[in-house]
């Protein structure tokens, strides 16, 4: 019988520092055959660990698309993450996944899309923004509006420029009060503010939004008020979690487990969870 | 099938069990304790108590396990898959809640994915349960569907006939299969219909009461009320035969290492703590919530099955002297009114 928690070889193939304390691993797998296997879609996550050190969890943040790698982004903040920080190009980690349930692009063709994302929860937002930007001519307008606290703080400085550059996508940039630098050319203000200010029409789009659970609190009224139905309007959430596999039982939000049911919800779904956020 | 067993053919018993290979677990005296544990002997057995301190859970889902061992050389890693960690096993005296819990407990191990260091524990070990012929005040199995004799998840049914005889009864085909191989130790039924010592459980509330209140009250007074005592030391859910949670775990050296699920509880503030310093679960109150929730409505809407069997342990060993049944108690009178 296999073993549900023994993880996949991985090989860092390349790091990039995105933001301090924030950096992207690209990974590989050191078996070619199960890289050849490998299939994920956005939205899904995985446990990442390190030797030693343990497991933690995170999305997968690159796009199903781009198929001969997985990449992932974290932030530097617990014992894992700390020791993921150290390793380097031609290190090895555990990858276990992918888990949980996805979103729902196919749905989307034919429609606008407005991703909202706050500080590092743009990664969850990255894998399904490239996936739908590899597939550019299934959907209408796209528009990204992501803020962070400061200016050093935004990730994936070089995708906001190339998404910035291209006519066919509308990015949005903000950075908190104070956060802002001399020569900062976004705005500045809060993301659910920008958001209200940046009015993107809701006939015939989806929203998908990721961010602090205060950023989603303020921002759901928001899209409310533009004419969003809340069915229209996705977001994915991230518990502790140990297991990915709803064994482990922390991850619920009432009946629901955000590792198997999730992590991908509609507005509409966490509308009808209790308050356990 | 119907056997009988005579007290004095213990001896045989477990030496017959030894002799087949297999590894015998029973109640024994541990000071004031009577815990479940490895015997060599019949000597050893302890039957005069109302419950084992511990549950049966630890042998199907062992307090720390290993699931992966791995070496680091240099940068590179290899891992290697536990092996043996199955081992033909009986558990003789457990009681029926006990028992009881494995059939629930198959539910989320084998959901969607299957664990195999539960499966291959559960195929490994035979349950040879003894009825109980007596109970405390903590005892509520009968309020929650289940009874002193009950069969669930046991392979083989005792049930005390007199001071020295039990009536043996096969439940599974794995049950029948163990008595098959120890024929001798056992004779068959005298006749008639002996009497059976079956102790008598109070029904403290009704069951079918709890999830409805339940479904309405995520918010309401009662939880602050019930959980004012709670320390969260998380001893309930260690006692407990059905409570699951567990956290997994690197225990290792700079070169080698395992990785290991140890058993976590629902009651500690780390369990949900996300890194951020964000916690869905942030006090005693939503902890214990989560814990009268999960047994009584979410793993009920999930698995159809109620996650708990009515051992009275966590009541026994709370050292805040909290009693889940009296909660249940008032769950289930209470005016089924949001607040």
């Amino acid at each position: 019988m296999e073993n549900i928690y023994k993880p996949y070889l991985m090989n860092i193939s390349d790091t990039i520092d995105e933001a301090p304390g924030v950096r992207t691993f690209r990974l590989n797998f050191l078996n070619e055959e199960e890289g050849k296997n490998f299939q994920f879609q956005a939205g899904q996550f995985a446990l990442y660990s390190v030797f030693g050190y343990g497991e933690s969890t995170f999305c997968i943040a690159s796009s199903p698309t781009r198929k001969d790698y997985i990449e992932c982004t974290f932030r530097q903040a617990g014992r894992v993450t700390n020791a993921l920080r150290e390793l380097n190009v031609g290190d090895t980690i555990g990858f276990r996944g992918p888990y949980g349930n996805v979103f729902p692009i196919e749905e989307w063709e034919g429609k606008n899309l407005v991703f909202i994302a706050g500080g590092i929860a743009l990664p969850p937002l990255r894998c399904v923004i490239w996936n739908c930007l590899d597939l550019r001519d299934k959907y209408k307008n796209v528009t990204i509006v992501y803020g962070a606290k400061t200016v050093a703080d935004l990730v994936y400085k070089n995708e906001l420029k190339e998404w910035n550059a291209r006519d066919d996508v509308n990015l949005v940039t903000t950075v908190d009060p104070g956060g802002e630098t001399p020569d900062w050319t976004g705005k500045v203000g809060f993301v659910p503010t920008v958001v209200e200010e940046t009015a993107p029409d809701s006939k015939d789009t989806i929203a998908i939004v990721c961010g602090p659970p205060i950023m989603i609190k303020f921002t759901l009224p928001v899209l409310e008020k533009l004419g969003f139905k809340q069915e229209k309007v996705y977001t994915t959430l991230e518990n502790r979690m140990k297991c990915g596999l709803g064994k482990c039982g922390r991850c619920n939000i009432g009946c629901t487990y955000v590792c198997k049911e999730g992590p991908v919800f509609t507005a509409e779904e966490i509308g009808k969870m209790p308050d356990e956020f | 099938m119907e056997k009988t067993l005579k007290k004095e053919n213990f001896n045989s018993l477990i030496t017959g069990l030894k002799d087949k290979g297999y590894k015998t677990i029973a109640p024994k005296k541990d000071n004031n304790l009577v815990m479940l544990d490895e015997v060599q002997s019949a000597d050893e057995i302890h039957l005069d108590h109302v419950q084992t301190n511990n549950s049966v859970k630890e042998f199907f889902l062992p307090k720390t396990e290993k699931i992966l061992s791995y070496k680091i050389e240099k940068n590179k890693v290899s891992m290697e898959e536990p092996e043996g960690f199955a081992v033909k096993t009986v558990i003789f005296g457990s009681r029926p809640c006990d028992a009881a819990s494995l059939p629930v407990m198959d539910k989320v191990f084998n959901w969607d994915c299957s664990d195999k260091f539960w499966v291959e524990r559960r195929e490994a070990i035979t349950v040879v349960t003894i009825a109980c012929d007596k109970c405390d005040s903590y005892c509520f199995c009968t309020s929650v569907n289940l009874a002193p004799d009950s069969k669930e998840g046991s392979d083989v049914l005792l049930t005390k006939i007199s001071d020295d005889e039990y009536l043996v009864e096969t439940v599974t085909e794995k049950g029948e299969g163990l008595i098959k191989e120890l024929e001798t130790v056992f004779s068959d039924p005298a006749g008639g219909t002996p009497e059976r010592q079956i102790a008598s459980v109070e029904k403290k509330f009704e069951i079918d009461k709890v999830k409805p209140w339940l479904d309405e009250n995520f918010v309401n007074k009662v939880w602050a009320e019930f959980s004012t005592k709670c320390i969260g030391c998380g001893a309930c859910t260690f006692v407990c035969p059905t409570c699951h949670c567990f956290d997994i775990v690197d225990e290792c050296t700079m070169s080698k290492g395992d990785r290991v699920k140890n058993w976590d509880g629902c009651q500690f503030k780390m369990f949900t703590l996300h890194t951020s310093g964000h916690n869905p679960r942030s006090t005693q109150d939503q902890r214990w919530r989560q814990r009268i929730m999960h047994k009584f409505k979410y793993y009920v809407e999930k698995f159809d099955n109620i996650l708990c069997v009515g051992c009275g342990r966590c009541s026994r060993v709370c050292p805040a002297d909290m009693n889940i049944s009296e909660m249940l108690e008032i769950i289930a009178t209470e005016d089924n009114q949001k607040e």
